[in-house]
């Protein structure tokens, strides 16, 4: 294909699944009521884009070099550059990196494993944290709630009218739409603590002892104890919420699905007007009931502030620091003058004139400063005590 | 002296800089000039945590901080050489991110941090600042080591390194990133008195990078191509997948944030930005782009980040985080506790929207039965924070004319027509009545399943967000009901 028909071959194959329809229709062709300074459009989310026009998308001037008009409604596009970044993937490379399992188990290796084989690897490896047969806990997130296809009618459970009723149950069971998911999350994210290191064998025998603590079914069968899964079996894996999603997304027309579901905004709880005039200044609600945090949610970390004060120093065993009087010389700004015209750090005859009156004379000099121009700490922010370990440091001869 | 006025200011807070204190009261000899030094910094220190405070003792003999040279007057600042990557003052210790437990999964390596919205100027979020989400911990890459694949149904599958990747020529943008699950714990009723939690899961900073597409210009992306997969390197291998649409619209690879190199927990080196959409879009540590013609159900879009509707059906693959607004001052945490009758005062917010620009934002001091429209300042930019800003007197005992306390209400509208629904709307799909709600409340069948959000989605809430004003000037979260 040559580059710069991207977007033709783009919209071309969007054609053939209908979307051009949606395209040169009110979509894409309306502009919105009262916009029209920076010919925004609106997009597949039901927002809007801002389409490279004159130079410039939206308020950011683009190079005009590399960036011509680009519209993805139009198929256009301007770029006639060409890049030669990079290189070609070798087979082992993609071997090793394109390794993701889609809704449809393209990707899925082949393998097997059995449910007890997987039950024994959860309770060396995941228990700790999914709890017993998937239950959850300490915030862990649970793998099962019992019987899928029973757990599944928790989802009509919205406390929108009841606040302190049961909730919905989102489970791999009750919840999720494909199997291959758990497949794919198990072997690249999981053990949570050192993911990627188990074996395909490993991850379809963790993958059948999911199945078996939902009580799910492969093929028409509950999965028992004895269970074995494979590739073969996988492809027949019942999802009892496989349709529950909107908009559908599978298939030819899944984009335009995408596109006309967010299209009303009352899919998704919004409201948009035609104009902005349409909202409502005046008499817009009753405000007698007013919900107030009751106890809520306070455990913060570290615990709120707005005050602009000195960070306490904590000084049990963990935090103790210890101080780098010898790092401190050579970084403090010490140097500048200690070397030059003032006394080196260890030189035993260029200190001995300041040493007769002692080291607390030293010490004091040092911390307020000196007439003959030593300033105080040595212009450092150092503490006395870190400051004295200084001292300590260039007097040690 | 000392201890007088500790005692007089009665400001616990003064002890934390007791140490600094006591050590200058320490030295030996010319203490008398180290304790004015040191009252000096005390009340500096005060007049910070409690303006008030500096009334009474300016009363007299002049505020011990204008009558005296502070410390850092008279002697040497820190050289150059120190800190040659500069770190803020000390004093700004309390300006972090802050996370829970209650929103981590198991532990701190799937959570999340939040952004001190409380203290948050401008439009941009410092880079230290940034909200914080990780799902196996943030990772530390080597960009020696990395490497960036682009496959599947392009004509030319490539491998960068991070300098390839550079030599494409790069956009700068403002954008802000939300986590989709922003304000999502309170669906059912506020649960956070504290707009660093209520609405701090995002954070807005300028970012530099490559459009996808002027990538995608070189490999040449086949015509059946539907969807783009984008796979992080981390622990999770996180990876989320989005509709060619965005791709070949305003989507990027960015490599830097504010001015210099993303931060490692920002996905260090190089991570996705869709700008405008879900936070968890934006896959970070990113390793891996395929481009297919099926969806791929990665988990992060399956078990999580749909949004369940009283249908029992989910919403997935929802984008766009819609508009947006909050009073920033007051706040909970920012209270008008210093405030009396008659004095004028800038209410200032923020808006955003992931579906465009914001147009208009208006204020309530009713909760939202009554709004005026606030004034929009400074850049006025797409998938970006704006700020707004309402000039107001304070009126006595924080009080409308009707007696009962003010409630800040804010709220947005942007170019793509949008506007923040109340929270009753958001829920229940529009405007309902008591009488409806009482009903239905006896008997579940009386209610709309069809319509509205209802309360189990956790993500994408926008709806206007209150803070009630009490007599005491303080500030706290509510939500303005039906029932």
């Amino acid at each position: 294909m040559f580059k710069s028909e991207l977007y033709k071959s783009t919209l071309k194959a969007a054609a053939i699944s209908g979307l051009a329809i949606t395209l040169s229709g009110s979509l894409y062709a309306e502009e919105t009521a009262y916009n029209g300074l920076w010919n925004a459009k609106k997009d597949i989310s039901g927002g809007l884009y801002y389409p490279i026009k004159d130079g410039a998308t939206g308020p950011y001037k683009v190079n005009t070099q590399v960036y011509k008009d680009s519209d993805v409604s139009k198929g256009q596009s301007g770029i006639k550059a060409i890049y030669n970044n990079g290189r070609v993937p070798n087979d082992a490379e993609l071997k090793a990196w394109d390794k993701d399992i889609d809704g449809l188990n393209r990707g899925l290796p082949e393998g097997s494993g059995y449910v007890d084989e997987g039950e024994a690897i959860y309770e060396a490896q995941c228990i700790m944290c999914h709890g017993d047969f998937g239950s959850g806990g300490g915030g862990y997130p649970a793998l099962s709630a019992g019987k899928a296809k029973e757990i599944k009618r928790t989802l009509n459970n919205n406390r929108w009218l009841n606040p302190t009723a049961e909730g919905p149950q989102r489970v791999f069971g009750s919840y999720w739409p494909v199997p291959s998911t758990m497949w794919w999350y198990i072997r690249d994210a999981m053990p949570h603590t050192k993911s990627k290191t188990l074996t395909d064998d490993e991850v379809y025998s963790l993958t059948a002892y999911m199945l078996y603590i939902n009580g799910m079914k492969v093929d028409g069968e509950i999965v028992t104890e004895d269970f074995r899964l494979d590739k073969e079996k996988f492809m027949k894996i019942e999802m009892p919420n496989r349709n529950g999603f909107v908009p559908d997304i599978d298939g030819e027309k899944g984009l335009e699905n995408v596109r006309d579901f967010y299209a009303d905004p009352s899919n998704y709880g919004a409201i948009r007007l035609n104009n902005p005039q349409e909202r409502c200044m005046s008499n817009c609600q009753e405000t007698d009931n007013i919900l107030r945090v009751d106890g809520g949610i306070t455990d913060f970390h570290p615990p709120m502030s707005v005050a602009r004060d000195l960070p306490v120093v904590k000084e049990d065993a963990a935090h103790k620091v210890t101080f780098d009087a010898k790092g401190a010389y050579e970084t403090a700004g010490c140097t500048m003058c200690h070397g030059s015209f003032a006394p080196a750090a260890g030189d035993k005859a260029a200190w001995e004139p300041y040493m007769e009156k002692g080291l607390s004379k030293v010490y004091q000099n040092g911390i307020e400063g000196t007439q003959m121009g030593m300033p105080a700490k040595g212009g450092s922010s150092l503490s006395d005590a870190e400051f004295k370990k200084v001292v300590d440091f260039m007097l040690k001869f | 002296m000392l201890k007088n006025l500790k005692n007089s200011l009665n400001l616990s807070k003064v002890d934390k800089n007791s140490n600094e204190i006591e050590q200058l009261e320490d030295t030996n000899s010319r203490r008398s000039f180290f304790k004015k030094t040191g009252a000096v910094g005390a009340v500096a220190a005060a007049s910070v945590i409690a303006p008030s405070a500096i009334k009474a003792s300016a009363a007299g003999e002049g505020d011990p901080a204008i009558m005296h040279h502070p410390k850092w007057g008279q002697s040497w600042g820190d050289p150059v050489s120190k800190n040659v990557y500069g770190i803020p003052s000390k004093y700004e210790h309390n300006n972090v991110r802050r996370y829970t437990e209650l929103l981590a999964s198991g532990n701190e390596r799937a959570s999340i941090a939040v952004t001190p919205i409380h203290e948050s100027e401008g439009i941009i979020t410092p880079n230290g600042l940034f909200f914080s989400r990780c799902h196996g911990g943030t990772a530390h890459v080597d960009p020696n080591e990395f490497r960036l694949m682009i496959n599947g149904l392009v004509n030319k599958p490539i491998v960068l390194t991070l300098d390839q990747l550079k030599r494409y020529p790069r956009v700068t943008r403002t954008h802000f990133i939300e986590c989709p699950a922003n304000g999502g714990q309170e669906w059912r009723r506020p649960q956070y008195n504290s707009l660093q939690f209520a609405k701090g899961f995002m954070s807005c900073a300028e970012w530099t990078g490559v459009y996808i597409k002027t990538i995608l210009e070189d490999l040449g992306l086949k015509p059946e191509a539907k969807w783009m997969l984008a796979e992080g390197s981390d622990n999770s291998e996180m990876g989320r997948s989005l509709p060619i649409d965005k791709v070949l619209d305003d989507a990027m690879l960015v490599w830097g944030q504010n001015g210099e190199a993303l931060r490692p927990e920002q996905g260090y080196p190089v991570r996705l930005l869709v700008p405008g959409w879900e936070g968890n879009l934006c896959v970070k540590w990113l390793k891996r782009l395929e481009f297919s013609d099926e969806p791929y159900y990665a988990k992060e879009e399956t078990s999580k980040y749909t949004a369940l509707k009283p249908t029992g059906k989910a919403l997935q693959h929802f984008y766009a985080n819609e508009v947006n607004s909050t009073v920033v001052s007051p706040s909970p945490e920012k209270p008008w506790r210093d405030l009396k009758e008659g004095d004028t005062v800038e209410i200032e917010g923020l808006a955003w929207s992931g579906m465009g620009t914001i147009t208009k934002v208006d204020l309530s001091f009713d909760g939202g039965n009554n709004y005026v429209e606030a004034n929009i300042k400074g850049l006025v930019l797409p998938k970006c924070w704006t700020r707004w800003s309402y000039m107001y007197k304070i009126p006595k005992g924080f009080k409308n004319k009707d007696g009962k306390q003010i409630i800040l209400t804010s709220r947005a509208m942007d170019d793509a027509g949008f506007i923040q629904p109340t929270v009753d709307q958001e829920v229940f799909g529009g405007d309902v009545t008591k009488e409806y709600l009482e009903a239905a409340l006896k008997d579940n069948s009386k209610i709309d399943k069809t319509k509205g959000m209802g309360v189990e989605s956790v993500y994408h809430r926008n709806a206007v967000e209150s803070w009630e004003v009490n007599e005491k000037g303080e500030v706290n979260h509510v939500q303005i009901r039906t029932v």
